[in-house]
């Protein structure tokens, strides 16, 4: 049972190790590239001092964005970029499209393209963004819409869209039937700025599992996107995107490469963009699986400790049992060391027998003990964040609606708020994967002799006391 | 060569040297052994008499280096039990039978007369020193608890000459036995000093069977002497 134990929580601890390796080559190896938030508060700090007026400021105030051209060309640095994504959203009118206006899973008010950004939508321009009826949110390949990297987003009948998918757009499933759209159908939206119509074909019909979903969210690639931007912002072609992603062949360069880019371009610092490995995918799921670790290693000391404790105690008992014996062997001439030696390795053999029964059957008990310690340290988790957040899935910001005072939170193209993709991050990312192998076995092993070794050392101090003498005459 | 054949030639003499032995009790210093010297050949059975906490046991633990000297010596063929060390003194010289047998209950007959041949490093037939005191193979394969107490005695008799030490000694054998088994016993005993050609000391209480050994000695306030 002690060695189940042990074993259950090496295994525990070498699957939250593998779980930290894999989750830092996958979930730590993304640069990106934003706005410096600090750099832009400092200026506009700088601004009221100097006497400037605080909401004619605001309406002027640029979000700080990078043009698509010095994406694409950071990330053709092959060496480092293994893939990259970055996101375009604009808003359109339609004069023949009905919106879904209120959500049949969204609060009132809420649908639409409207919404809270600081920054007077995507556009980069100083004019006040002009709010359309439909979100179009633009993003270099369909994989990286969150809905789909978390799951909430299905496609239920035709195809995603890809990079050379000219006009190609994917819709909800409320605003297709909304509009007896099917796939295959085209629809036409216009540029909010520049009044002209484009024509898009409905490639696919997704529907969303999110609750807060907005349904007027039509995605498509950021070239189909960028078609209903103002002609200034669209500057040739060489418009501004954000949520620039960079994902590394190895995460163990990202430093490196963050240097490098900022070496190269230092026009992005001067322009307010701020380059940085993002670990917030690895920090949120590392908490969990680090408390999941630490538990596993205090119950592995607790169980050790235990272990010596009650090996200890039943050595103790067998030797006393047994010291009429131990006299005997004593009287013909056995050493204490012989003694020592014997009790040693009966204990080696009994230990020996058990560890391979707990290599045997520790793998299963070992996975039942760790689910159950990652599902208490998940619960534990989930009751920390709603006390941290409120109730879970509440949303606390995001661009296409919730409440315009936190500037700071990250934008969700789909409306979902950071919490709801942390949640699912973390739901995704901790399974670990609980099975012993030969490294496993052998800390097993390694632990259970050192048990028998600190076990025998209060037993011999004893035997080391022996008279043969006291023994057969009884008085021992 | 020849110094070998003259050192086999040499006769086994285990000699007790002035040994002194007190304790402490309620009552203040007791002093057992008053300068206890004796000489003890091979091929003898010799018989230590005296009274109930004479020292009879003291000395016999002395002797079977079951517990430490305090004054005197002890030689085995003029090696001081002090540089051979107790343990090494048990292991080559010297074999103890209990009056309580001493057995491992857990173990068989033959087991409990293996372990002597397993100590001493050699490879010999358990049976062959269950025979000789007159148990059959099949008594030699039961367990110590499913035999008499004569039979006990028999098979702590057969482990002392199993265990090969030139030295046997014996506290009261024959205390627990009945007088035909007290005679068979004790006639083992004498066999191992005659034939084995050992040195067997015996402390008992019974004159009668301290007739049986070839020197008796006595035990008295704390002196050994020829009785």
């Amino acid at each position: 049972m002690m060695a189940n134990l042990v074993l259950a929580a090496i295994v525990v601890k070498s699957a939250v190790a593998a779980q930290m390796d894999y989750a830092k080559s996958t979930l730590g190896g993304t640069v990106t590239i934003q706005a410096n938030m600090d750099s832009v508060r400092e200026e506009q700090r700088a601004k009221i001092e100097a006497g400037e007026d605080k909401r004619e400021m605001f309406g002027k105030m640029v979000r700080p964005q990078i043009s698509v051209s010095t994406a694409n060309e950071i990330a053709s640095d092959a060496s480092y970029v293994r893939d990259y994504s970055y996101e375009l959203s604009v808003s359109a009118n339609s004069n023949e499209l009905e919106t879904v206006e209120s959500n049949s899973r969204m609060p009132g008010g809420m649908g639409g393209a409207g919404g809270f950004n600081p920054f007077g939508g995507s556009s980069s321009s100083e004019e006040t963004a002009l709010d359309g009826d439909v979100t179009i949110s633009g993003i270099n390949a369909y994989a990286y819409i969150s809905g789909v990297q978390n799951e909430s987003i299905e496609i239920k009948s035709g195809e995603y869209f890809d990079e050379d998918s000219e006009n190609g757009v994917i819709i909800s499933l409320d605003f297709a039937e909304l509009n007896d759209l099917e796939v295959g159908g085209t629809i036409t939206l216009k540029n909010v700025y520049t009044e002209e119509a484009v024509e898009l074909k409905v490639l696919g019909i997704y529907d969303s599992s999110e609750q807060m979903a907005n349904a007027n969210i039509i995605y498509a690639n950021t070239e189909t996107a960028a078609k209903f931007l103002s002609g200034d912002d669209y500057n040739d072609g060489d418009y501004n995107v954000s949520n620039v992603n960079f994902y590394m062949v190895n995460s163990e360069t990202a430093e490196e490469f963050v240097t490098k880019i900022n070496e190269k371009y230092p026009e992005l610092a001067e322009n307010k963009l701020k380059v940085a490995v993002d670990t917030s995918e690895y920090d949120a799921m590392a908490g969990s699986i680090e408390s999941v670790g630490s538990f596993a290693t205090m119950i592995l000391w607790i169980v050790m400790i235990a272990a010596v404790i009650i090996v200890t105690l039943i050595v103790t008992i067998n030797v006393k049992d047994r010291n009429y014996e131990m006299g005997v062997l004593l009287s013909l001439g056995a050493t204490k060391k012989n003694i020592i030696w014997q009790i040693a390795l009966e204990l080696v053999i009994v230990g020996s027998f058990g560890f391979v029964l707990a290599s045997l059957t520790g793998s299963f008990f070992a996975k039942a003990l760790g689910n159950s310690i990652l599902e208490s340290q998940m619960q534990s988790a989930r009751v920390q964040e709603e006390k941290s957040f409120g109730r879970p899935g509440a949303q606390v910001g995001g661009r296409n609606g919730g409440m315009p005072n936190m500037p700071n939170m990250p934008e969700m193209p789909d409306g979902a708020s950071m919490k709801q993709k942390m949640f699912a991050q973390k739901e995704e990312t901790v399974e670990l994967d609980i099975n012993a192998g030969v490294t496993d076995y052998l800390l097993l092993f390694v632990a259970g002799y050192l048990v028998i070794i600190l076990a025998l050392i209060l037993p011999s101090v004893n035997i080391l006391r022996y008279q043969p003498k006291q023994i057969l005459a009884g008085k021992e | 060569m020849k110094k070998q054949k003259v050192e086999a030639k040499r006769e086994n003499v285990l000699m007790l040297e002035d040994l002194t032995y007190s304790y402490e009790n309620e009552s203040g210093e007791q002093e057992i052994l008053k300068g206890v010297s004796a000489k003890f050949e091979a091929g003898k059975m010799y018989a230590i008499v005296g009274r109930s906490g004479s020292g009879k046991t003291t000395l016999l633990s002395l002797i079977a280096a079951l517990d430490e000297l305090q004054g005197g010596d002890i030689r085995y063929n003029e090696k001081s039990l002090r540089k051979i060390g107790a343990t090494e003194f048990r292991l080559k010289y010297v074999n103890v039978v209990f009056q309580q047998y001493n057995l491992i209950k857990y173990m068989t007959a033959r087991e409990n007369v293996e372990i002597a041949i397993d100590f001493d490093g050699r490879k010999a037939d358990a049976n062959k020193y269950l025979k000789m005191v007159g148990l059959s193979e099949e008594e030699g394969g039961r367990l110590i608890g499913k035999l008499s107490g004569g039979q006990q005695q028999r098979v702590a008799i057969a482990r002392a000459l199993a265990s090969n030490s030139s030295i046997i000694v014996a506290d009261e054998p024959t205390g627990n036995l009945d007088e035909d088994t007290e005679k068979t016993v004790i006639d083992l005993f004498r066999e191992c000093a005659h034939e084995e050609n050992k040195i067997v000391i015996i402390v008992m209480h019974s004159k009668r069977v301290a007739e049986h050994a070839d020197v008796v000695l006595r035990l008295k306030r704390g002196e050994l002497n020829v009785a």
